[in-house]
Order: C-alpha cells, then structure tokens, then sequence
C-alpha cells in the first residue's frame, strides 16, 4: 500500500470505507500496529501466584501468560516448537510446565523447552533444546495491567501510554490501590472490523442516546436524560473529550461514574468515601475524573467504561470479525460485596447478555458488512462533530474536545493509526513526537474559552 | 443421575412438559410480558454461569452465584430486561427476529411437595435480518413450584455449551 492519506483525512475528519473492509489494510494493520504496539494481556489479579497461568491472544496470536516463582511474568507464543502444536488449551490455572498433546514435548513456566520424551534414545542427546524454546513476548506492567509487545524498538510501555498515564492515574493509581480485573472474561465473536468497537469506545458519546435509548429508559437514573438526545440537556456542560498523542482517548460524563448501575449503594458508598484521598493525592482536576463516567479505549484494541466498569479486549479474526473478551474491572480497595455487586451490573449492561451491549452489535456488524458492496466502500466516513472546537488544555495533556458528544477522540485515533500505518518503523513514529498534535489548529481554543467565562459574572 | 430419586409419574411429567412448550410458545411469540406473568416466580434465580476451560486436573471450585455470569438476576433485575424488549425503541429487534426453541430430555424429580427439580437441554435456533442464523444449545437445570393449574420457575440454571458465544449477543429467555 502506497501512503494512507487516501485511507484517512486529518484536515476533513474522515476515512475511506476501506479501513473496515480491505484485507490488505488488514495485514499492514497485523504488521504495522499488532506487532508494534502494547497489547492488552490482562492484570496482576488474574495470575496473582507463581504458576498461576492464563491463555490470551496478542491479536491472532495464541499466548500464554504465566506468573514466575519470583513475581515476574512472562509470555510466549502458545505454539509448540517442535511442529506448531498448540501447547496449552486451558483458560487459566496453575501449571509449573506445559506439555505438548502432540508428542509430549515439555516446556517450564518460563516458556524454556525443559524435556521431550526419549531424548537420548531416538535424539541421541544432539537436540539443542536451549534454541526450541516458546517465543518470548516484551511484557510490561502498568499499575498491575499487563501488556505485551512483539517489537524490540518499540518504546516503554510507560512512554507508549505516555500523556495518557497522568489521566489513568486517576482511577488506576488511587490511595486505595487503584484497580484490578476480575474474570473469568464472557468470550463471542462478532462479524465487525475491531476499529468500530474501538472508536465508539473511544470517542462516541453521540450514539448513546439514540442507540440505548431503551435500556436508558428502563434504568432512569443521570443518565435518563439523554435518552432519545432530548434538545435540553446542556451538553457543552455535561463533559469532555481527550485523546492523546498514541491514540488512546475517552469521553467524560460529569458525576455519573456509578450511572448505568441499577443496584449501586456499596458503590455510591465506596465512591464518597474515597474521592477525598484522591483529591489530596491527585488534585482537583482528578478527582473529577475520578467521579465521572468514562468510554475509553487504550490503542489499538483494549477498551473500558470506567464507572460502569466493563472492560473489554476486540480481538481481531481477519478484517470482518472479532471475538470479543468481557472483564470486569472493579477497584482494589472495595469491599469484596461491593466487587460482586459491581461485577454483576457491569454484566448485565456489557455483557454478551447486556441490557446495553445488546443494543450496539448490529451497528458493529453493519458498518463492516456493508462495505461488500464495491460502490458503497468507494465513499468515505466523517467523524467532523465538534472539529475546532477543540485543543491543547492549560491543565489537561493532550488534545480536549469540548464536549462529550463529539469526535475529538475519533480524530486522535485515526491520526495516530495513520501515523502507525505510514511508518516503516518505531524511529519514523518517535520522529513525529514533536508535532504529533499541529493538526488541531484552533490553538487558542481553551485559554480563550477559559478566558471568557472566568469574565462572565457565574451564577 | 445416581441420587435415588424417583421421577414423577406420566401425569405430572406430561404437565411439566406442556409447561415448556407454553412457555416456548410465549417467547416465540414475543409475548414476553405474559411470560414474565405466568411462568416466573419472585423469588427466581436466573441464572447463566461462565464455566472456563480448566484441566481436569485443577480442583478450583464450580462458579457460584459470586462468580462471573452472563445472567445472574432476580425478580426485578429479570422484568428490567422484558421490560427493555417492550419499549420499542431496541432498534435490532424492529423488524423483530425470529426464535425457535426445541426443548428436549425432560427429566423431572418431586424434590418436596409440589417442588420439582427438572433437567431439560434446549437448542435455541435465532434467525435475524435477511439471512442472519444462530444456534446455541444449554442444558436448563430448573427448581419449579406448582402454582395454581401450572408452575412457575423460582431456580432457573442455564449452562452453555459453548465457552465462545457465536453470536451477537444472548439476550434471549431460555
Ligand atoms: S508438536 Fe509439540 S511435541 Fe510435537
Ligand atoms: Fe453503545
């Protein structure tokens, strides 16, 4: 593929059709983001104890996750070396080796190839097991979320979440330990691009009211009001947009962290008694965040609402499907009542069963599937709501959009995936570090925002 | 089943039968409301555990209602969800789809006056849009009362054949 400036358009917030469709954009997105990027592989709490082990995917990949008698962790490719055998078909569990179904081969919880059935007799001792080792995968750790990554250049995984550390630090480094997964993740695949679940987590407030209409309706509560995108919510006033230099980004609901929980008291209790100490620790702005309601998704293909606490990973399965994994992400320092009861709202919302998720699978699919057609995936799609009214924040890093509903985050995606696409390499991104964020050209947007209503008498 | 427990007689197997096929009947004819009505009981425990693949050997316990489940509702939680279907405005239901339930393996125990424990398997076979098609298969371990000429449901325990739902969601009754 020769440059994508015809797949997205920075300048007019759009993108050829062919991103949810073309098998060929398909593989450069397996090379050039897949293998590239961190990936999401899970958290501390699902492998807490030395072989405590977890299959996974990294993309197509098959992975093993496994917790080593000194804490650390590893993972490998879950493909026996010998000949390309699956090694290990166990969700979870504790396993100090993996053997091979096929021919016994017998790997260590390291992923180091420690046996194999008649060494001497039929090998006579000339295998050099040292070089038939599982392949190995970077895994980093960010406050206890684990992450992979296939590519030696590729920077920290710190400097990767970059920017948006300072805003994850908010729900993921509270006094209270921040937050953990819990599992067994609700496994279905879905006939959609990964890139539509990602970006209506990402960046779409627009479609929750019309789309979810029903299930808002049946959960009144905050956020009731936006059912059917009634004209007099105040929407400049309900939240905001951020995306950040790697991509990732979310939208904020003003106080509405608990709002799609029906049965919430431990919650609404834990939330009052906590957001002090944040405040102390992390400041006001955080404390905001940290009381608000979040759709985020973490670049390329981990995504999460934070206060309806749905944490999910879209697992892509060639360029029209995905299987989707559901956790549940709860805080650490809540009682173990109160973890249950969040765990069973967040299921009933987004779970394969959710009274909301239900409500979103067809506009997955469709948005991929209609794209068969030759004439139709000529066009293009927009994501212009709220250009300009956007821009660097005196306080928040980043980009930040003025409000929830918009497509701030949906440009920031698809800026940075066009950057990844383009670049031959991890030195051709760190290159655009400098500038990655000129395309939002209404530089003054914030200070003069902030300006004029610091002049407006408040009421 | 090794327990000696002894199947209910011809009659009241053939009740709890007809009893299934009613309610298949309501849920295929959208009738969810009537559903809900006549055949749930308000202390139901709706339940559809997430069973992980485990080796045989890992002896960490079956998922208890604490666990992570696809359903894990009562009385109120389970009329929100009708109540969702009845609104109008689920966009993926208008034009509606079409469901067809085969319950099969009826085998049902007197557990205590007029208290049954029932295993059925059901294969559910969904039919969407223009050629939409999904099949699913669960085996339904139910705790049913009498309740005037019929039963209702107060324990309803759905286990899925498979770990990864080859589907676009499994908000269906089951
Ligand atoms: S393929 Fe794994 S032991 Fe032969
Ligand atoms: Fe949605």
């Amino acid at each position: 593929m020769n440059g994508s400036a015809a797949l997205v358009d920075n300048a007019n917030a759009s993108q050829s059709r062919r991103v949810f469709w073309d098998q060929d954009v398909y593989q450069l997105e397996l090379e050039r983001i897949f293998s590239r990027c961190w990936l999401m592989l899970g958290h501390d709490s699902l492998v807490p104890k030395s072989g405590d082990f977890i299959t996974t995917y990294m993309a197509e990949d098959r992975v093993i996750l496994s917790r080593q008698p000194d804490g650390s962790l590893k993972a490998f490719i879950n493909s026996c070396t010998h000949r390309g055998n699956q090694v290990c078909h166990a969700d979870s569990g504790s396993a100090k080796a993996f053997v091979c179904n096929y021919h016994g081969w017998v790997f260590g919880q390291d992923g180091a190839l420690v046996d194999v059935p008649m060494e001497e007799r039929c090998y006579h001792n000339d295998l050099d097991k040292s070089k038939l080792g599982l392949t190995q995968i970077r895994v980093e750790t960010y406050k206890g979320f684990i992450f992979g990554c296939h590519d030696p250049e590729a920077p920290s995984l710190e400097e990767y979440l970059g920017d948006f550390c300072w805003y994850l630090d908010s729900i993921w480094d509270t006094p209270d330990g921040g937050m953990e997964l819990l599992g067994p993740p609700l496994k279905s695949t879905l006939a959609c691009n990964w890139k539509v679940p990602t970006e209506n987590f990402v960046g779409d407030g627009y479609h929750v009211g019309w789309t979810h209409a029903a299930a808002l309706q049946m959960i009144g509560g905050e956020l009731s009001g936006l059912s059917g995108n009634r004209a007099d919510m105040p929407f400049d006033d309900l939240g905001l947009q951020f995306t950040v230099r790697h991509g990732h980004g979310f939208g904020l609901i003003h106080n509405a962290a608990s709002s799609i929980h029906v049965k919430r008291d431990g919650y609404v209790k834990y939330m009052d008694e906590t957001r002090g100490a944040v405040r102390e620790k992390l400041g006001p702005e955080r404390e905001m965040l940290y009381v608000g309601h979040w759709n985020t998704s973490i670049f390329p293909n981990c995504s999460f609402l934070y206060g309806t606490n749905t944490f999910k990973i879209w697992h892509p399965r060639g360029p029209h499907e995905i299987e989707v994994w559901t956790y549940t992400m709860v805080p650490k320092g809540a009682d173990a009542e109160t973890k249950r009861s969040m765990q069973r709202e967040a299921i009933r919302s987004f779970g394969t069963a959710g009274t909301l998720e239900s409500d979103d699978g067809e506009n997955m699919s469709s948005a991929t599937y209609n794209n068969q057609g030759v004439i139709t995936r000529r066009g293009r799609m927009n994501s212009s709501m709220g250009l300009n009214r956007e821009g660097p924040h005196p306080v928040f890093p980043g980009i930040v959009g003025v409000s929830f509903i918009g497509e701030t985050s949906y440009r920031g995606f698809y800026r940075f995936w066009q950057e990844m696409i383009d670049a031959p390499d991890w030195a051709a991104v760190k290159a655009g570090d400098a500038d990655w964020d000129k395309m939002w050209t209404n530089r003054n947007f914030w200070p003069d925002r902030l300006a004029a209503q610091q002049a407006e008498p408040q009421d | 089943m090794t327990q000696a427990r002894k199947t209910v007689g011809m009659e009241l197997h053939h009740a709890i039968v007809s009893h299934y096929s009613a309610e298949a009947r309501m849920l295929q004819n959208q009738q969810y409301r009537e559903w809900f009505d006549t055949v749930i009981a308000e202390d139901i425990h709706y339940w559809m555990p997430v069973y992980e693949q485990r080796f045989v050997r890992d002896r960490r316990p079956e998922p208890t209602p604490g666990d992570a489940a696809i359903y894990n509702d009562d009385y109120g939680e389970l009329k929100q969800r009708v109540d969702r279907l009845l609104t109008g405005q689920v966009w993926m239901e208008d034009p509606p789809s079409r469901i067809r339930y085969f319950v099969t393996n009826v085998e049902a125990f007197e557990t205590a006056p007029g208290e049954f424990e029932v295993f059925s398997n059901v294969l559910v076979h969904r039919n969407r849009r223009q050629s939409e098609v999904y099949v699913h298969t669960l085996g339904r371990e139910d705790k049913l009362r009498k309740a005037g000429e019929g039963f209702k449901v107060f324990n309803r325990k759905l286990i899925l054949d498979a770990r990864v739902v080859q589907d676009k969601n499994l908000y269906f009754f089951a």
